[in-house]
């Protein structure tokens, strides 16, 4: 058969594929990213190609325009290949993976965090795989205990637990390894449930080099921690976005994607591909050699962690909703594609149901909420936005469907909480200039979460935007108009660190304004359900990745955060990734997710009729009933 | 025991809005109208008062209506071809206590006439008829935001009601009417969320909610007026429950979706139209209409003696 030579710029890429495969599957062939938000089917228009050379053939779309006709641009995924091509890919149809450590922690959480662990004042020092080291007795003729019972012998010493399970590939090499060491050995032993494996069997001693990584597996951002399990300190922190982008921004359609032929490998791979990479980077950082990396916590939403499984999750789509598994057996780590030590275990966090899974789980773990006395509300302001309402006698959540715009995608000038991202702004009310903080005191590449929430509200004090979120500002240099609608530029490009001006249209504002209406009904109807009242709620945690700090007063002068005593809010970072780090480190706290996943009441929000009413009268700045944000009012 | 009527206690109130300004208030008018001012559901009368009646005003065009039935236009003959003419016909022979006349001329596909061309219209009109006014753009937004203010400077003190304000292009129409002193329509497509926030918007402006009426967008019997009929009750409801951002008479486009519907173009019968465009226009009454802009004259009669009925007989409404 046939085979064309298709040229990706400016990347200089080349994949070998056969004639009738669209150029969206060659640029995956050969690890080139577009975006698609629709997963290929040809309706959302991102994915944008030029082609420079040789015949293609596509289907035709009202989304490509005249102007990109005379460009000869086409949708990758409806185009077929028909010779040898060379394609530009423009930059904004590049889906962009970079990796970056910054923005899920500022320095100061980082070691507050830490020192909660260490303190023990949340659960006790206990990590899922420790390492033993082990002088054992030398064998004699009075002591003829086989070497493997031997070795239980001296486990059985220092340990709680039993020792229910020993790999084979341990027992074989055991002979020959105790004798060539001595008899001086170290054991990793894997907690499940309540017994231990013997994970590895390893010469001399090495207890000092035992690490664990935690992992948030969100839609749009995965971020993860190498942790030190011998000495409890996090050795470092990545955020990258997930590769699974390119099949859709949202689980729907990454679900139906996963139908498709060999839709769910791609999918499985792409997420395992953005994972081990994450690792790969950290261990080359910190020096760590990536055998003593003995286990593995994952967290994520439900569709998510049926993803990095490989387990089918077309029953969570369809009613009445259902998904395979919510809490998973201990595994192998390499059963979910994870590359660390070959024998090393995969903990995920059990989840609740379909659409609220492990990272709300983990997220009331390391909030605390389960053990709050007062009325508490827990937000994680994600792409699938998850909402957990209760205390230490009830909890119940829902999940609602915000869009990745807080992330940082599917905006215009969005991008997550990196080096560059400006994350606090303000717009002088007089001559509109604008002053803004960016991560790590960059030069300004993009927006983040935190500063979009900023943003939004100093474009509607200042009369930039007016509530509805249409730019009013006429007249002004920094206002013009573009394809999507008018635009306000926060930074020209000869001041930003791209070359590029930093914009926000009034397409980003309405992505932003449906996110927030979205989030902010959730929170209004869950708690109208359990028959509260919002002045009932004593405490706000809020979460997400979508900056290091978050302003309160602008979040609720945006109607994302009900408007209550800005006492009550705190915001807590990523909690996923903190409930995946204490389970890490604490069976109890592993525990405590099983109890917590149990104790929540899922609450299915497309079933309440009021859900809908309440999602369109928030779709304003605050909010059509301005008596609930009557701070928030000049 | 005598049966004891349950009564509901509103807090809120719909705001009162003037349509015209006679010599009294700097305008030229003969008289003026008044429209809202309700403290209970329509035909509610005991549970608080309904002190202004629900008004309708006749609907003209600036130029000659190409898509009207026979059946509407054989009654003002050839009329239809001067708005002058046509004004005073509704006044004089039809009894118009106020006038709806809509600029459809300056639409960029019906005619494209120029802003002062239309300017010098409203001039002729206000000078030689006396009926409160109520003026509606093209329907054009471009051409409206050139067009609206011109008309608003023209008939500056008047104290007309000027339109339509929707969610996309509010502002200079609103930037008009509360530099000359005028009232403002602010129509949302069916919708109460929107209807609100739109009022919101324009008062952000700096025009008082007391300027603004409402147009709910409706849809004529068998067209879904009881969609209509619904978001007006929620909206009503809402405002008298205290929510002052919908405490806004509403106006109701009866003539133009009444005569939209094919029951109503059967040349067979005749009558049809009429009664479709009363029928609609009566149940609007009932949900809460304030305004209604009307086309057929026989139709507009029949609403009319209803309304009279119905707001000078609350004898037989509530028995005491």
């Amino acid at each position: 058969m046939n085979k064309f030579k298709v040229t990706f710029l400016p990347d200089n890429k080349i994949a070998e594929v056969a004639k009738d495969t669209t150029i969206l599957s060659a640029a995956l062939s050969c690890g080139v990213y577009i975006k698609s938000d629709c997963g290929g089917d040809g309706v959302c228009g991102r994915c944008k190609v030029i082609v420079k050379k040789g015949k293609v053939l596509s289907q035709p779309s009202g989304l490509i325009n005249a102007e990109d006709r005379k460009r000869n641009a086409h949708l990758a995924c409806i185009t077929t290949i028909h010779s040898d091509l060379e394609i530009e890919l423009p930059s904004e149809s590049r889906l962009e993976l970079a990796l970056g450590t910054e923005g899920i922690y500022s320095e100061s959480e980082n070691v507050k965090s830490e020192n909660k662990i260490s303190s023990g004042k949340f659960f006790k020092y206990s990590p899922l795989s420790t390492k033993l080291y082990l002088e054992l007795p030398l064998p004699s003729l009075n002591d003829t205990t086989s070497d493997l019972d031997r070795i239980f012998r001296s486990i059985r010493k220092t340990q709680d637990f039993s020792v229910a399970q020993t790999g084979l590939s341990n027992i074989r090499q055991l002979g020959e390894l105790l004798r060539d060491s001595d008899w001086k050995v170290t054991v990793t032993l894997g907690k499940i449930n309540d017994t231990l494996e013997v994970i590895l069997v390893e010469s001399g001693d090495t207890s000092n080099k035992n690490f664990g990584i935690c992992f948030d597996i969100g839609t749009t951002t995965i971020s993860c921690q190498l942790v030190s399990l011998s000495s409890k300190k996090i050795l470092g922190t990545k955020a990258a976005y997930n590769k699974q982008a390119s099949f859709g921004s949202d689980v729907i359609t990454r679900i139906i994607y996963s139908r498709q032929e060999e839709g769910m490998e791609k999918l499985h791979s792409a997420v395992t591909e953005t994972m081990n990479q994450m690792i790969k980077e950290l261990t080359i950082e910190h020096k760590v050699d990536l055998n003593d990396i003995t286990c593995v916590v994952c967290t994520g939403n439900t569709t998510m962690i049926h993803l990095l499984l490989r387990v089918d999750p077309t029953y969570i789509k369809r009613e009445p909703y259902v998904s395979t598994a919510n809490f998973l057996p201990v595994l192998r780590a390499y059963e979910g594609g994870i590359v660390i030590n070959p024998r090393g275990l995969l903990f995920c966090v059990p989840g609740v149901s379909s659409y609220v899974g492990g990272d709300t789980t983990s997220g009331v773990l390391s909030s605390g909420l389960y053990k709050e006395e007062g009325l508490s509300l827990l937000i994680d302001i994600g792409t699938n936005g998850e909402i957990c309402l209760g205390n230490k006698d009830f909890l119940a959540a829902c999940a609602a469907s915000a869009g990745p715009a807080f992330e940082g995608s599917g905006v215009t000038c969005g991008m997550r909480a990196s080096t560059g991202a400006i994350q606090k702004v303000k717009i002088n009310a007089k001559n509109f200039s604008v002053t803004y903080s960016t991560v790590g005191d960059a030069q300004p590449c993009g927006i983040c979460g935190s500063g979009y929430i900023d943003l939004i509200a100093s474009m509607l004090e200042t009369g930039v935007i007016d509530k509805s979120g249409r730019i009013k500002l006429e007249n002004h240099k920094r206002v013009r108009d573009s394809e999507a609608g008018k635009e306000f530029v926060l930074v020209f490009k000869e001041d930003s660190g791209n070359s590029k001006d930093i914009v926000i249209n009034e397409a980003d504002i309405e992505n932003l304004k449906r996110a927030k209406a979205a989030i902010y009904s959730a929170v209004s109807v869950l708690v109208k359900h359990m028959n509260f009242e919002f002045n009932e709620v004593k405490k706000i945690f809020i979460a997400g990745g979508f900056g290091t700090s978050l302003n309160v007063d602008n979040a609720i002068k945006i109607g994302l955060l009900p408007d209550l005593e800005r006492e009550k809010i705190v915001f807590i970072g990523n909690s996923a990734l903190s409930g995946a780090r204490q389970m890490l480190l604490s069976i109890e706290a592993s525990k405590k997710a099983d109890e917590i996943a149990r104790k929540i009441t899922y609450f299915e929000l497309s079933v309440d009729s009021g859900y809908m009413d309440e999602y369109m009268a928030a779709l304003f700045f605050p909010h059509t009933d301005l008596n609930r944000f009557s701070s928030a009012k000049q | 025991m005598a049966l004891q009527l349950m009564t509901e206690k509103w807090t809120g109130e719909i705001s009162v809005v003037t349509i015209g300004a006679t010599s009294k208030n700097g305008g030229t008018r003969s008289y003026s109208i008044k429209i809202g001012g309700e403290k209970s559901l329509p035909c509610l009368f005991k549970e608080g008062t309904l002190p202004n009646k629900p008004q309708v005003a006749f609907e003209i065009f600036d130029v000659t209506p190409n898509d009207w039935p026979n059946e509407v236009i054989k009654l003002y003959g050839k009329s239809v071809n001067d708005p002058l003419e046509w004004a005073q016909m509704c006044i004089q022979d039809f009894k118009a206590q106020s006038l709806c006349i809509r600029l459809l001329g300056a639409h960029p596909d019906f005619g494209n006439k120029s802003a002062e061309e239309e300017v010098q219209l409203i001039k002729k009109l206000l000078k030689e008829i006396g009926v409160p006014l109520i003026i509606l753009g093209s329907g054009d937004d471009a051409k409206d935001n050139l067009l609206l203010p011109a008309i608003s400077e023209a008939a500056k003190g008047e104290r007309c009601l000027i339109g339509s304000a929707v969610q996309d292009n509010y502002k200079t129409i609103s930037a008009g009417v509360l530099a000359d002193g005028h009232s403002i329509i602010a129509e949302s497509p069916i919708d109460v969320n929107i209807a609100k926030q739109l009022n919101i918007l324009i008062s952000d402006m700096g025009l008082p909610l007391e300027r603004i009426v409402m147009n709910p967008t409706i849809g004529a019997l068998g067209y879904g007026l009881e969609y209509a009929y619904s978001i007006m009750e929620r909206a009503r409801l809402a405002a008298l429950s205290g929510d002052k951002t919908v405490a806004c008479p509403f106006i109701c486009f009866v003539g133009q979706e009444a005569w939209r519907a094919k029951e109503s173009k059967v040349e067979a019968l005749p009558e049809q139209g009429i009664i479709w465009e009363a029928l609609t226009a009566t149940a609007l009454i009932q949900a809460g209409a304030d305004l209604l802009i009307m086309r057929h004259p026989k139709a507009v009669e029949k609403v009319s003696r209803y309304i009279e009925n119905l707001m000078t007989n609350d004898k037989i409404l509530s028995p005491k």
